[in-house]
């Protein structure tokens, strides 16, 4: 366990090393929740009510979506890609410490950094903005939006490694991760709530691991989401999270026997 | 001039072989792109079509300000992808290559990479502009005009912008997310800026000018814009440009090959 622990500790330990980039990139998450903000609240500024939500549901959501992206959306699974195509996985291979295990640790550290900088950020944006927000205070609806957080950022995390063993088969893995980040950015809901789709696209999305990653977590802490909703939500979640983890662990015994650690 | 021509577009050539290279890779960022703008496109519609208005504006001219928004940043991306490579070239060295060469360091450090696939969005993008323009009821020919120069002063302020993260890149070579900051500051340009409040809204029009970047130029096609924002726009984009090329000088005569 300690080993997993250090790994833990060196890849936190990397974020003080370049302070000024990591202060640059939450800058940078800080601007976009900042627009997303101002377009919403330009959009409730002659009504109470759009698509079903509040002023207060929805600046209250996108607010929130700054806390997800630390503990969901970061990761730094990116880098097994390049591993993969520089000969750099052999390091990890040929070290008694188990792959899975050592990436988990690693993009914990990701997670623990972002998440701690976004309750940071979140409250200076509460002191600057002063908006109107739902503080959840059942600890029913607390502790199932925690719980299905930590569900989304597990399939997150599978899904992320899957595109890395794409490396395995082609040294282009940043085009598909690219248009990964794109799917997220507009279907699992990080500009906007996905009820406010159409029925017919809203039906489909349901059943796609995007929506579980931003949508269903903020959902749930908003309060009142139906037993239906939540139920349907958990099945579909815990069967992605099943089925991707089977293809994890197919692809990345597929993908060993082909690696020749090209590069070394 | 004609010799920078002829250096430009060997520099093109090189860059379109590059993208034989990976053509999957090439396909899938160009399909990428057009997805986020269709995507986001979608969403604007379904947007404004419920709430009918944002900050004032209509769906028809909503929807300019993101097809102007887009067709200056495509056109950035496309002409100054070399910026995005700099950095890397401080910190290896390499950069010492491109100063012994009998070319202008500025124009090779800018204009090293032209992005082409870039180029197939920006005549559908242009072609968009024209036909929402004329559903908007104050297209006309002086307008029309004038955002055409608006347009231009634009990209002269956004190359100016690129000249500074390339000055910053040779003081500072820790920044890697100054030229993406860029990007997202500029980003705020998609929507009217209209919708951001005070004091905001004053410091994203004058101070990073975004606004005399993205919107002034529709505002212009739209009617809306006095003649001293006009003026304004034109003396920030000169004045600006100078600004840059003199930080460039300044960062140049700085620079101390450590790395090579």
């Amino acid at each position: 366990m300690s080993k997993y622990w250090i790994s833990l500790i060196n890849s936190i330990s990397e974020y003080f090393a370049y302070r000024l980039n990591f202060f640059l990139w939450r800058l940078r998450v800080v601007i976009g929740i900042l627009i997303t903000y101002f377009l919403w609240q330009a959009v409730f500024q002659n009504q109470n009510n759009v698509f079903g939500y509040s002023k207060t549901g929805m600046l209250t959501y996108i607010l929130l979506i700054t806390f997800l992206q630390g503990l969901v959306l970061s990761t730094q699974t990116h880098k097994i890609a390049f591993e993969i195509n520089s000969g750099d996985l052999s390091n990890i291979l040929i070290k008694p410490i188990n792959f899975f295990g050592f990436n988990i640790a690693r993009d914990l550290s990701d997670k623990i950094i972002n998440t701690i900088f976004s309750f940071i950020e979140l409250f200076f944006l509460y002191v600057v903005l002063k908006p109107p927000v739902i503080v959840q205070t059942n600890l029913f609806w607390l502790t199932l939006f925690i719980f299905t957080a930590f569900l989304a950022a597990f399939l997150y995390f599978e899904i992320n490694i899957l595109l890395s063993f794409i490396g395995f088969w082609s040294k282009e893995t940043w085009a598909p991760r690219f248009i990964f980040s794109i799917l997220v950015t507009f279907l699992a809901g990080t500009y906007f709530p996905l009820d406010i789709f159409p029925n017919p696209i809203y039906n489909i999305l349901q059943y796609l691991p995007f929506t579980y990653i931003i949508f269903f977590p903020l959902k749930i802490y908003l309060g009142g989401a139906q037993n239906a909703f939540i139920i349907k939500g958990l099945i579909i979640i815990l069967f992605w999270i099943l089925i991707l983890g089977y293809f994890l662990h197919y692809f990345w015994l597929k993908g060993l026997k082909i690696y020749t650690s090209e590069g070394r | 001039m004609l010799k920078y021509l002829k250096v430009w577009l060997i520099l093109c050539s090189s860059s379109f072989q590059s993208f034989f290279v990976s053509r999957v890779g090439s396909v899938l960022f160009l399909l990428g792109k057009i997805l986020r703008f269709v995507f986001f496109l979608g969403f604007l519609v379904l947007l404004i079509s419920r709430t009918k208005v944002l900050s004032g504006y209509n769906i028809w001219e909503a929807i300019l300000f993101y097809l102007t928004f887009n067709l200056i940043d495509t056109t950035t991306q496309m002409l100054f992808r070399e910026v995005y490579r700099f950095r890397q070239q401080i910190i290896s060295g390499s950069f010492d290559l491109i100063l012994v060469k009998p070319v202008n360091v500025l124009f090779r450090s800018l204009f090293g990479w032209t992005d082409l696939l870039d180029s197939l969005n920006i005549i559908p993008l242009i072609i968009m502009i024209i036909y929402v323009a004329v559903k908007t009821s104050s297209f006309n020919f002086g307008s029309a005009l004038m955002y055409v120069l608006l347009v231009i002063n634009s990209l002269v302020l956004a190359m100016s912008f690129h000249v500074i993260v390339l000055a910053f890149g040779i003081l500072t070579t820790e920044i890697d997310h100054l030229i993406m900051i860029y990007r997202d500051v500029t980003s705020m340009g998609k929507y009217p800026i209209d919708i951001y409040t005070e004091p905001l809204r004053s410091i994203i029009t004058f101070v990073i000018p975004v606004g005399i970047l993205m919107s002034v130029p529709t505002k212009a096609l739209l009617g809306v814009l006095n003649i001293s924002t006009v003026i304004a726009s034109f003396l920030i984009g000169f004045f600006t440009f100078i600004f840059s090329i003199l930080l460039w000088r300044y960062s140049l005569k700085r620079y101390t090959s450590a790395s090579s």
